[in-house]
């Protein structure tokens, strides 16, 4: 018997339909739907000029929207052969390790309201208002900042920035360990994530998974320290990785990428050199191709942009992380009970804005 | 005696069968309460007080679509609390009373929201956060947006942003109380 | 394993199908493949080569042809091969890669729904960001919204 989860849900964080089949109680068969919020994005940025598609890029995966501006500049920069000053990729370092620590509170808040402690969805979204006042006070914006530009960043830090940052990275830190005695103290929540969801090393590689399902699952791959990108190869922190490949080790990798976060925002505000802030970028883009990859808080983000001489891209494509990971849901979860459905897909993170596009 | 024959002398009984006698029923309270000036007096006495209680106990439906959809979840935590006005969300379109739509509708989702707005029960209300919902926002000319939720959904109450502030939807549904208040409504004459 | 390893594991098993060969950057390569070789080297990079993972598939329409574009990963030694392959105008079809790599099955089949490239051999060849009964491919250039 099919059994329709979605797309309206407490549960989903999103519009998609998981389609499952049970027999009983256990999941014999599953299969994500989704394409609820596709919005055409693609075909949307063939008709605006290259700045234009900063706040569109901005709204693809709305959780963690700096990343993707970032990595839209990164892509345009590699495009047309543009040298970012090293005061802004140390701006936008900071900014985009500040936005990875509030998604994984967000990721956190609504994790721990799926699985009954409502007191971490309290206590995370509490703590995620510390890090989006800074990045306010960076940007002017709560949630889509539009502060990426081809070229650097749209201005310069505010006073008062790197005292502000400090003190946030030592509160953070002190949180993180009330969050661990918190959760794993409780008994339940324990039981709902050890041993649940296992996702084999080689099963995880082959399926596209990518981010910290696949750093739980024993593959030590993270982007920024292995294919680096802007300054990460002057700043030190390790990435995290585990071998069981359940839902608690998933868990405990993005606690411990917030401990690192934490590490690498601190010597970027403190190593920030002084000098410009932005270079002006051509009005045209060259005829050309231009990769941009970066470590999303949820996978591997990549885009692939093809110019043709005019103020507008010929062609933008995308890759979103969840949209393939989210292809591997039936190997996780079939032989689990539909009680572990919650535990096992709110594990991956998912946001729907950057799988439907 | 038979159904719907006459009225019973004393001493007999009414035999009904079971749709007829709520048939009956209907037809006495109905009598009662809706067209004769009883029904007219509780409501004069009762209206003011039902009202309050609708307005101040606004249940939206869990239902998040973009990025205002997490400007919804910050406004029901401890910042800016919104269960101070009465507003606790519910996982089901049959217990809620307002429909928050909070993202851009693609043509794909719009039989599933027509459905969602059609099975909430009367009185019920919708409220369009951010400029998705209002007119398609960044997204107007796509070819798979709906261009505004009120092409299909009538909506009572507009929150501009792109996204929207949490103070701002609490500025919203103190709105939508102000209008619940304006538009007072008897429960049983429904004047 | 270098950059010029892998171009050089690549002349030596393709030698007539592989062109246009280059390094983009460090850890970057650019390799051009014709269309009826791309299965039998895809399986040779993942069998032989070791690249574990297939990053992106996009499909780019020119004037006269369409290219489709496969970006791979490779783990172990940190790099990544953007592969290009070209189909005609009239027929574009090309094998598909998702029985090499499952993580190639949802993207090639988004490419055939926004761009209408069909994969031959591929397990459910359906629409997946678009309602199934649209009649339209949006990203090619004669659809105008």
């Amino acid at each position: 018997m099919w059994i329709n989860m979605g797309p309206q849900h407490p549960m989903t964080h999103g519009l998609w339909n998981l389609r499952i089949k049970v027999d009983g109680e256990t999941i014999v068969d599953a299969e994500p739907e989704v394409g609820y919020l596709h919005r055409g994005i693609e075909k949307l940025c063939e008709n605006r000029t290259y700045t234009q598609i900063i706040p569109l890029a901005d709204r693809l995966c709305y959780a963690s929207s700096l990343t993707w501006s970032h990595l839209y500049c990164l892509t345009v920069e590699d495009l047309m052969g543009l040298e970012v000053p090293e005061r802004a990729e140390y701006i936008r370092v900071a900014a985009i390790e500040m936005q990875r620590i509030a998604s994984h509170l967000m990721w956190l808040a609504a994790y721990a309201a799926d699985l009954g402690t409502l007191v971490g969805f309290i206590y995370a979204m509490r703590d995620r208002e510390v890090f989006i006042d800074l990045l306010q006070a960076l940007s002017g914006s709560r949630l889509t900042y539009n502060f990426p530009r081809i070229g650097g960043v749209a201005h310069d830090v505010p006073p008062n920035f790197e005292r502000d940052s400090l003190r946030a990275c030592t509160y953070m830190e002190k949180k993180l360990d009330e969050y661990e005695r918190l959760f794993e103290g409780s008994k339940v929540f324990m039981m709902r994530n050890e041993g649940v969801g296992i996702l084999k090393k080689e099963l995880a590689m082959n399926l596209g998974v990518t981010g910290p399902p696949l750093r739980a699952s024993g593959v030590k791959y993270d982007l920024r320290k292995d294919q680096p990108y802007s300054v990460y190869p002057e700043l030190d922190f390790q990435p995290i990785s585990l071998p069981d490949g359940d839902c608690y080790a998933r868990y405990k990798v993005r606690m411990d990428e917030m401990r690192e976060s934490c590490k690498i925002i601190r010597q970027a505000v403190q190593k920030m050199p002084k000098g410009k802030w932005r270079i002006v970028a051509p009005r045209n883009g060259p005829v050309g191709t231009g990769i941009g990859r970066v470590e999303d808080p949820r996978g591997e983000g990549m885009m692939y942009i093809v110019g043709n001489g005019t103020p507008k891209p010929y062609r933008l494509k995308i890759r979103s992380p969840i949209f393939v990971t989210v292809s591997a849901a039936k190997q996780m979860l079939v032989g689990y009970k539909v009680a572990d459905v919650v535990a096992i897909m709110g594990g991956l993170d998912m946001c729907i804005g950057e799988t439907d596009r | 005696m038979k159904s719907g024959e006459g009225k019973p002398s004393v001493g007999q009984v009414m035999v009904f069968r079971s749709k007829d006698f709520l048939k009956w029923a209907d037809g006495v309270t109905e009598g009662i309460l809706k067209k004769s000036p009883i029904g007219g007096g509780i409501d004069l006495l009762t209206r003011d007080f039902f009202n309050w209680a609708t307005r101040n106990s606004i249940y939206p439906l869990h239902f998040g679509i973009m990025c205002c959809a997490l400007e919804m979840a910050v406004a029901s935590a401890s910042r800016f609390d919104a269960q101070r006005f009465g507003v606790i969300y519910r996982s089901t379109p049959r217990q809620c009373d307002v429909l928050l739509v909070n993202g851009p509708i693609t043509k794909k989702f719009q039989p599933d929201i027509r459905r969602l707005y059609d099975q909430m029960p009367s009185p019920k209300w919708v409220i369009a956060m951010g400029e998705c919902a209002i007119s398609g926002g960044p997204f107007y000319d796509s070819y798979s947006v709906v261009p505004g939720v009120d092409q299909f959904i009538p909506v009572d109450i507009y929150i501009p942003g792109c996204p929207a502030r949490p103070e701002a939807l609490l500025d919203g549904f103190i709105k939508l109380q102000r209008l619940i208040k304006e538009n007072k409504r008897g429960l049983l004459t429904g004047k | 394993m270098s950059e010029e390893r892998v171009i050089r594991a690549l002349l030596d098993a393709f030698p007539t199908a592989v062109t246009d060969y280059k390094k983009l950057k460090a850890g970057v390569i650019r390799a051009r493949i014709e269309r009826r070789e791309l299965y039998r080297c895809c399986q040779f990079l993942r069998e032989r080569l070791g690249f574990e993972h297939v990053s992106m598939i996009s499909a780019v329409e020119y004037d006269d042809r369409f290219e489709i574009v496969y970006h791979i990963t490779c783990y172990g030694s940190c790099l990544l091969l953007e592969l290009i392959t070209q189909t005609p105008k009239d027929d574009p079809s090309v094998d598909s890669v998702s029985s090499i790599w499952g993580g190639a099955n949802w993207q090639e089949r988004e490419s055939y729904d926004l761009m209408g490239i069909k994969f031959n051999n591929h397990p459910k060849l359906e629409r997946i960001l678009l309602p199934s009964d649209y009649l339209y491919h949006p990203l090619r250039k004669d659809f105008k919204g």
